[in-house]
């Protein structure tokens, strides 16, 4: 019985977890990943309590804030390829960036609107961080966790450096990794389907996503 | 109900379904096999592009830093029971949306959060003897007695489990729970196959073991008939009333919630047994 409602815990709240990590602009090289996660955080929460907007009409307002702030924090390049998973050989250049365009319309449109909606006063603890060199290039791992009321929800970030910034390039949520999650469904669908097709998909759902948001609106 | 007596009536059973899962675990592994035969099919593909000198190709390969043992298994955990599955979660999608969702509303709404809270500490000192047992099962004797320790002062300074009373130390903070599943996974068995119960969600062969096993240990299993129901129904719209939302936003986000649910399960178990 406990185990289904622990499993509705990790109905992921990536919303936050995307959300709750924001750029920091002056996080350039001197900054640990810790540390830039941190600044644009709180910078994050400041705008979601702003009361200038509390109104409806001012949620889009709000977002041109938050929004590019996240890209700059998360690495949308190497998620969107992370959840190709081996079908990323599938898609040639042109059609890569597209799918990375589309995927990163339908996160922000997918969290950034939810959590703009639901913010329940959650604020974050910050747990530790671990960096390892790898041959690939340093890669940290920021553990956090989330806490909304009486309950606590683990997030970790995994990131790496981009032109000297730490960027992150997964989530885990309760242990739940998003691009991995991601990858399982678009591997069942590359299975059958093809790279345009995926493509379409994506970005119907996130239209779909928006239309649903303005008439509820 | 009777649980003892049904787990007995039922031993053949389990002991069937426990073979079963063995057996499946190794089908599982077939599965890897077949994935890498696939792979390669897919590298041969000829119109496709190779990609020069990607930094980031093996991102999230095996010798990721953080991602080491993630990949391959638990991306092939079998799924013969697709149909039946899908429904399932259909069933349970409406479940939610119509009646849970709504009631755990309507209770947020006149329950106050303090109340909320106590109900769910109560319920969650009620299950200390499962995860206790399975502490030991799994060879955890601090988190066995701390275990023992938190039900001790939250049955008595924290009134009946109420209150947390022993979270006030950091010493006695809850530790990740244990059930009877994570310890057959902590002794090497695989999920076996993936299936979802209309009410319980999802779950796997090896886990829907555990959890009758460790419904002995569940006080609450030993209520009789119609009340029980109430119980357990009461403890669930209790834990939701916490969440509401959060089965949304992973549904919203899914291209397909199917999938995304199956997987987050695997993910989120195979977390739980490392722990």
């Amino acid at each position: 019985m406990k185990r289904s409602y622990n499993f509705t815990a990790i109905a992921i709240i990536f919303v936050f977890a995307l959300t709750f990590a924001v750029p920091a602009i002056s996080s350039a090289t001197g900054d640990g990943p810790m540390s830039s996660l941190k600044k644009p955080v709180n910078e994050l929460i400041d705008i979601l309590k702003d009361p200038k907007y509390k109104d409806k009409s001012a949620k889009d307002a709000q977002s041109e804030k938050i929004w590019p702030l996240i890209k700059g924090i998360f690495d949308f390049t190497t998620i969107s390829k992370g959840t190709l998973g081996k079908y990323r050989k599938k898609f040639d250049k042109a059609r890569l960036a597209t799918f990375t365009e589309e995927f990163t319309t339908l996160l922000g449109e997918t969290y950034l609107k939810k959590i703009q909606g639901g913010y329940q006063n959650e604020t974050v603890k910050y747990l530790t961080e671990k960096i390892k060199e790898t041959k690939r290039g340093p890669r940290a791992q920021v553990k956090t966790m989330l806490v909304r009321g009486s309950i606590e929800i683990p997030v970790h970030y995994n990131m790496l450096k981009v032109d000297g910034n730490w960027r992150i390039y997964d989530v885990k949520v309760e242990g739940v990794s998003l691009v991995k999650n991601y990858r399982t469904q678009f591997q069942k669908f590359l299975m059958k389907k093809n790279p345009d097709q995926l493509i379409e998909k994506v970005k119907k759902k996130a239209e779909s996503l928006k239309q649903s948001k303005t008439e509820k609106e | 109900m009777k649980p003892v007596r049904l787990v007995r009536a039922f031993m053949p059973l389990l002991i069937f379904l426990l073979v079963f899962v063995m057996m499946t675990g190794c089908a599982a592994r077939k599965n890897v096999a077949d994935n890498s035969l696939s792979d390669s099919t897919i590298s041969n593909s000829s119109d496709m592009v190779s990609e020069p000198e990607d930094d980031f190709e093996d991102e999230f390969a095996d010798d990721d830093p953080f991602d080491s043992e993630d990949e391959q298994a638990e991306e092939s955990t079998s799924d013969p029971l697709y149909y039946w599955n899908v429904a399932m979660h259909h069933v349970n999608d409406k479940l939610y949306f119509w009646i849970l969702k709504p009631t755990a509303k309507g209770y947020r709404a006149v329950a106050p959060e303090q109340m909320r809270t106590g109900v769910k500490n109560f319920f969650h000192n009620l299950g200390t003897p499962i995860r206790f047992a399975n502490c030991v099962l799994q060879g955890k004797p601090e988190k066995a007695s701390l275990e023992f320790c938190r039900f001790i002062v939250n049955s008595t300074a924290g009134v009946l489990g109420f209150m947390d009373i022993a979270a006030k130390n950091p010493d006695l903070a809850a530790p990740s729970s244990e059930d009877f599943g994570q310890t057959l996974g902590v002794y090497g068995l695989g999920n076996g196959v993936y299936i979802v119960w209309p009410v319980f969600g999802p779950s796997s062969l090896r886990d829907t073991v555990g959890m009758s096993a460790d419904s002995v240990l569940n006080p609450t299993s030993y209520i009789d008939g119609t009340t029980a129901v109430g119980v357990n129904a009461f403890e669930k719209v209790n834990a939701i009333s916490f969440r509401i939302g959060d089965y949304e936003s992973l549904k919203d986000a899914a291209i397909d919630p199917y999938e995304a649910f199956r997987d987050a399960y695997i993910q989120y178990r195979k977390k739980q047994i490392s722990e």
